[in-house]
């Protein structure tokens, strides 16, 4: 959609067919930043909510998670048909979890995930990565998605949690069913609900006999870890901590997949940049904060009033809801030199794709290094690529997935 | 200008001291302590831009 045809009637930034057929609605979004920043949006399907679009607004908003609650609607979601109930009694975890509880429960695995805990699974995570490419060298055309960008966060997680290798096909199924539950493709039950169900039940068994497993022989993995938490001195309820894990398999999941993917498709795009990586490997670093900040795979999640209060000119009453564009924030003309350039060498690099604040991605670091440790590889072993045939994109509003993306390439052997 | 860190939000990301190394030293607690509690104001942009990186919005400048 050009700048001319849009208005603020019509435009729509949350209808999941339309992320599936265009990707992200970068040119509504500027359309909000520019003439309606925080702007009212009435959509079938879903309750109303404000869209806000800049990038100060969003990090006010995440800021004061005791004026702003996230328990009360973690995200927009738009079912398919207006009789469908919202599917999100379910879990109960850190990310739908207000102050003071929200700490207790992220203080359990925070130790783990900070850059000095990430950086010695680096050894691992290399391990893993190198196999992924190991098993496509020499063939010249594969689907960069399935073949390589889902499979390293996956097994990284699978790994941390101490999951058993032969059990890693099972849990990538049903975190594709508990994410990309509105994309046919990966619907197994009648509608999306049930899908979606099915995967959460099948998780939460899973992860119920492993506790048991993890509590008789407790080990140096999150899984006992979490197993073990005191919460007030008691132990953390079963279902609280069954959602524990489902959120940290599905959180670092598609996530840092779509960044990889994204990222190499920046890459192909920018052909100038891919060269400039391979020149100067100090590069690396920004160059990994510049493709989060360019694919920004998590789209939204709200906030909603406690309180009536104002964001720029707009009265907020309490109640409520505030929807936080991620993408919009990180193409702020007001933030970023050139927003719509892709640039690895940029620095600095304010970035909202982890979200900031109370919430901020509990796996950033985790996340940072997987992507550090894959475009090294890939830098190094990726004669060139090409893009050859159309990407697919995943029905969602919430994450931005691309869920196959061929390509035809060359990938050498490993140096040693 | 006085700098304050919250030490129950800071998580060790280590953005401060990557923005104002002068100022942000993030040690084996994984908790950033001060070097120094009343910066001069010539590295004020410096720990503005720390400020702004913090992502748990730990950070805070007194006057
Ligand atoms: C490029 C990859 C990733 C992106 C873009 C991303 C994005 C985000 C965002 C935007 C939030 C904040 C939600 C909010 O403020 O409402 C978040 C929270 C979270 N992320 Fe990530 N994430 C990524 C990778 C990971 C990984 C690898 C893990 C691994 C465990 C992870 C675990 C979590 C958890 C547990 C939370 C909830 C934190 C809380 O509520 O305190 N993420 N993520
Ligand atoms: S950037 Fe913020 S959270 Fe990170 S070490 Fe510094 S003060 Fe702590």
């Amino acid at each position: 959609m050009s700048q001319q045809q849009i208005s603020l009637e019509n435009l729509n930034v949350i209808g999941p067919d339309y992320y599936a057929k265009n990707g992200y609605p970068h040119a509504e979004w500027t359309y909000l930043r520019e003439h309606d920043p925080v702007h009212w949006c009435e959509y079938p399907n879903t309750d109303p909510f404000w869209a806000i679009t800049k990038h100060a607004d969003i990090v006010q908003i995440a800021k004061q998670p005791k004026l702003f609650s996230i328990a009360k609607r973690l995200l927009i979601f738009v079912p398919d048909t207006p009789s469908e109930p919202d599917p999100v009694p379910p879990f109960r975890h850190l990310l739908n979890m207000d102050p003071p509880e929200h700490g207790d429960y992220r203080g359990i695995v925070s130790a783990r995930f900070t850059p000095r805990a990430v950086r010695s699974l680096e050894p691992q995570i290399e391990a893993i990565t190198r196999k992924v490419f190991d098993g496509v060298t020499g063939k010249s055309r594969l689907d960069f998605v399935t073949d390589i960008s889902s499979k390293v966060p996956l097994a990284v997680i699978a790994e941390l949690l101490g999951v058993p290798q032969k059990d890693w096909d099972q849990l990538f199924r049903w975190t594709n069913e508990t994410i990309g539950g509105s994309d046919p493709e990966f619907q197994d039950g009648t509608n999306s609900d049930e899908t979606f169900d099915r995967a959460r039940i099948g998780l939460f068994n899973y992860f119920n006999n492993l506790v048991e497993e993890k509590t008789k022989n407790p080990g140096n993995d999150l899984t006992s870890v979490v197993a073990a938490a005191r919460i007030n001195g008691a132990p953390m309820p079963q279902f609280e901590m069954l959602s524990y894990f489902l959120l940290l398999v599905v959180a670092g999941n598609e996530t840092t997949r779509n960044a990889t993917t994204g990222g190499l498709r920046a890459l192909i795009e920018n052909p100038e940049q891919w060269e400039r990586l391979k020149k100067d490997r100090s590069l690396l670093k920004p160059a990994i904060e510049e493709i989060v900040r360019w694919t920004t795979p998590v789209i939204q999640f709200a906030r909603t009033a406690n309180e009536d209060t104002e964001i720029r000119d707009k009265k907020i009453a309490a109640g409520e809801t505030v929807c936080l564009f991620y993408p919009s924030a990180n193409r702020d003309e007001e933030v970023f030199e050139n927003p719509f350039t892709f640039d690895v060498g940029r620095n600095p690099n304010p970035h909202v794709a982890f979200g900031i604040g109370e919430h901020f991605c509990l796996g950033a670091n985790l996340a940072r290094l997987e992507l550090e440790v894959i475009f090294r590889e890939l830098i190094e072993r990726m004669e060139y690529a090409e893009l050859a045939g159309p990407v697919e994109r995943l029905r969602s509003s919430f994450v931005g997935g691309i869920k196959h993306m061929p390509i035809t390439t060359k990938i050498n052997p490993a140096r040693n | 200008m006085k700098v304050v860190v919250d030490l129950k939000l800071c998580e060790g990301n280590q953005r401060c001291m990557e923005a104002a190394p002068e100022v942000f030293d993030v040690r084996d607690d994984d908790k950033a302590h001060l070097l120094m509690q009343n910066p001069p104001e010539s590295l004020r942009e410096k720990v503005k831009l720390a400020v702004r990186m913090c992502p748990r919005q730990a950070i805070t400048i007194e006057g």
